[in-house]
């Protein structure tokens, strides 16, 4: 199956004050499309600056990133933002949703950055809200819906402009556990219905145990092998 | 216009700070509107007046009338086209604090278009005011004042006695004119002949000429020739265009236009500042906000102009509810300086105004807006 990302010797180092400090050292990944993968690591392994190099937030100090065929060490910041247009879509795990906007004008956000006419952007809206169980509440703003509501506005948001890839940042993070499951569950759904390659971020070993692989990151270094399992 | 929900949502985010930036600036706009529609409605008032029109008075003020036989004198001066002559009488109405002012001219045509924009008068008119010695032209707002109507006769007492030594003058209202601002035709027109005729004092005499000029260009040599001609009269003549006496008067009130731009300068300068602390506390707000837009791939320069369509929404919304409040206003405004209107220049000034006023105050908002690092916000850092 064909690779959806790819680190080579990756490494990302940061400027704390006087010090250089190494984030990921020489880091090899391989992921391959239509994967579900689940990163586990503790706090200050590396895992967010690894979501933060796949979603195309960052840039990698050495190596080669490549991403939905994109060589994202070589683009520039305005075409980086182009990209993540086109192929990311994240879910974080405090929603982020515009608080002044409706579920729908929330979820319709990556869509006004496409040539889509109103009546194509509302209908894609309309898809996406159904598909995450929310279609009766489209009028309604992020203040007036449970943490499981609008993390599927959140989820509707990320997967509207079709991505490659989603990318998802402790989702359960600030949920009960019932509702957990149930974001947990849409998730598994998007990846064995539809073929959407997920990168998921978490602490939880249950919400990993949702995801088709699991890795485990420390100190900047990956644990596990590099490459997909056949 | 599909980013307008957008633009709204960071507006409506905080809708007590903006309505309070909202009526600053309305606030302030209709100030800049009031005040420049002053000094532009002035300064296109003393542009509007005639060049060629020449206003002949007493060289003293409060001394000697003018001699009627300086007409002829001044109609055959060179540069002179033609001359009419006024005068005029104060009276009261049935009662003392109901002063009525009597304008009096000898009713040639030259009325019709000595001064249109001060004192307008229809052919039948001024035909019915030739033809009855006693009769008088009346405005609209002295009609509607008094409950007058063409044919009443009115008594008006005045100082100005008549050779019976009776200050009672009678009059015949035979028709109407038109004061170019309402409020200001406080006066009827009556026939220099009737009040010269009866008048005990100052027979023989006006309080001023009309001399209207040739070539307008002449008008200043016109003007010092008259004076010249006069200086060793009886009575010396001070001859002004009446353009001149526009600017004399409005020079007497001190440097207006100086004033005005002071103050439009600070108003403005305020405004300035606080939308601009306003838009700079909104991005700090907002900056977890801003990060996502950029995640879901909206760039730099897309996020500097969504602020900056946020300020200039904000902006040129209230500077034209601050115009419009200034244009209901003015004419109110305008009744204490007559003549005065606030011509639509103004509106598209304040509007442009605005805009400059948005872009500058979001600049550097918007820079920073812009130069956010995704990366550092998301992290709360």
């Amino acid at each position: 199956m064909a690779s959806v990302l790819s680190f080579k010797n990756v490494s990302k180092h940061y400027t704390r004050g006087k010090e250089n400090v190494a984030v990921l050292d020489h880091f090899n990944l391989e992921i391959a499309e239509g994967d579900f993968v689940a990163i586990m690591g503790p706090s200050g392994s590396g895992k967010t600056t690894l979501l933060n190099l796949i979603g195309g937030l960052d840039r990698p100090s050495t190596g080669e990133l490549t991403v939905a065929g994109e060589r994202l060490d070589q683009l520039s910041g305005s075409g980086l933002s182009r990209w993540r247009a086109r192929h990311v879509g994240f879910i974080f795990q405090f929603y982020n949703l515009m608080p002044t906007l409706s579920a729908e004008r929330n979820v319709e956000l990556p869509l006004l950055l496409t040539s889509l006419s109103a009546g194509e952007r509302k209908r894609k809206v309309a898809a996406a809200l159904e598909l995450v169980g929310l279609s009766d509440r489209g009028k309604h703003k992020p203040g007036e819906m449970s943490g499981g509501q609008q993390q599927r506005v959140a989820i509707a948001r990320a997967l509207i402009a079709d991505p490659t890839i989603l990318i998802c940042d402790e989702p359960t993070g600030d949920l009960d556990r019932h509702t957990a499951e149930e974001i947990l569950g849409l998730l598994q759904m998007l990846n064995r219905q539809y073929g959407k390659s997920i990168i998921l971020v978490t602490h939880d070993p249950k919400a990993a145990g949702y995801a088709s692989r699991q890795l485990h990151v420390d100190k900047g270094q990956l644990l596990d092998a590099p490459m997909a399992a056949a | 216009m599909k980013y307008l929900p957008l633009i709204w949502s960071g507006i409506s985010r905080n809708p007590g700070r903006t309505l309070l930036i909202f009526f600053q600036i309305a606030i302030a706009f209709a100030l800049f509107g009031v005040l420049q529609g002053m000094k532009t409605g002035v300064d296109e008032a003393i542009a509007q007046t005639r060049a060629d029109l020449l206003l002949v008075f007493p060289e003293f003020f409060g001394g000697a009338p003018l001699p009627i036989a300086y007409l002829d004198r001044l109609q055959s001066m060179a540069g002179v086209k033609t001359v009419t002559f006024a005068d005029g009488l104060l009276g009261t109405y049935q009662k003392p604090d109901q002063s009525v002012y009597v304008l009096a001219i000898a009713p040639g045509d030259i009325w019709l278009t000595l001064v249109p924009e001060i004192f307008k008068v229809l052919p039948r008119d001024l035909e019915a005011l030739r033809k009855t010695r006693t009769g008088v032209l009346m405005s609209e707002d002295i009609a509607k004042k008094y409950g007058w109507r063409i044919g009443d006769r009115i008594p008006l007492t005045s100082t100005t006695l008549q050779s019976n030594g009776a200050g009672n003058w009678i009059f015949e209202i035979v028709g109407t004119f038109t004061a170019h601002e309402p409020g200001s035709g406080g006066y009827i027109v009556m026939n220099y002949a009737y009040l010269d005729e009866a008048r005990v004092k100052n027979r023989g005499t006006v309080r001023n000429f009309y001399v209207v000029a040739s070539d307008p260009r002449q008008a200043s040599a016109v003007a010092e020739a008259i004076d010249r001609t006069f200086v060793n009269s009886s009575t010396e003549t001070k001859t002004a265009s009446l353009r001149e006496s526009a600017q004399q008067q409005m020079q007497a009130i001190g440097d207006l236009n100086f004033v005005i731009r002071l103050i439009v300068t600070a108003v403005l300068v305020a405004v300035l500042f606080s939308t601009s602390t306003m838009m700079m506390q909104t991005i700090r707000e907002r900056t977890p906000e801003l990060a996502v837009l950029k995640t879901l791939g909206f760039t730099d320069r897309a996020v500097f102009l969504l602020v900056v369509a946020e300020a200039t929404t904000v902006c040129i919304a209230a500077a034209l509810i601050g115009l419009a409040f200034a244009m209901v206003v003015f004419p109110y405004a305008a009744k204490f300086v007559p003549g005065l209107s606030m011509p639509i220049v103004v509106v598209e000034a304040g509007v442009v105004g605005a805009f400059l006023v948005a872009l500058i105050s979001a600049a550097l908002p918007a820079s920073r807006a812009a130069r956010l690092e995704v990366v550092d916000a998301l992290a709360g850092r």
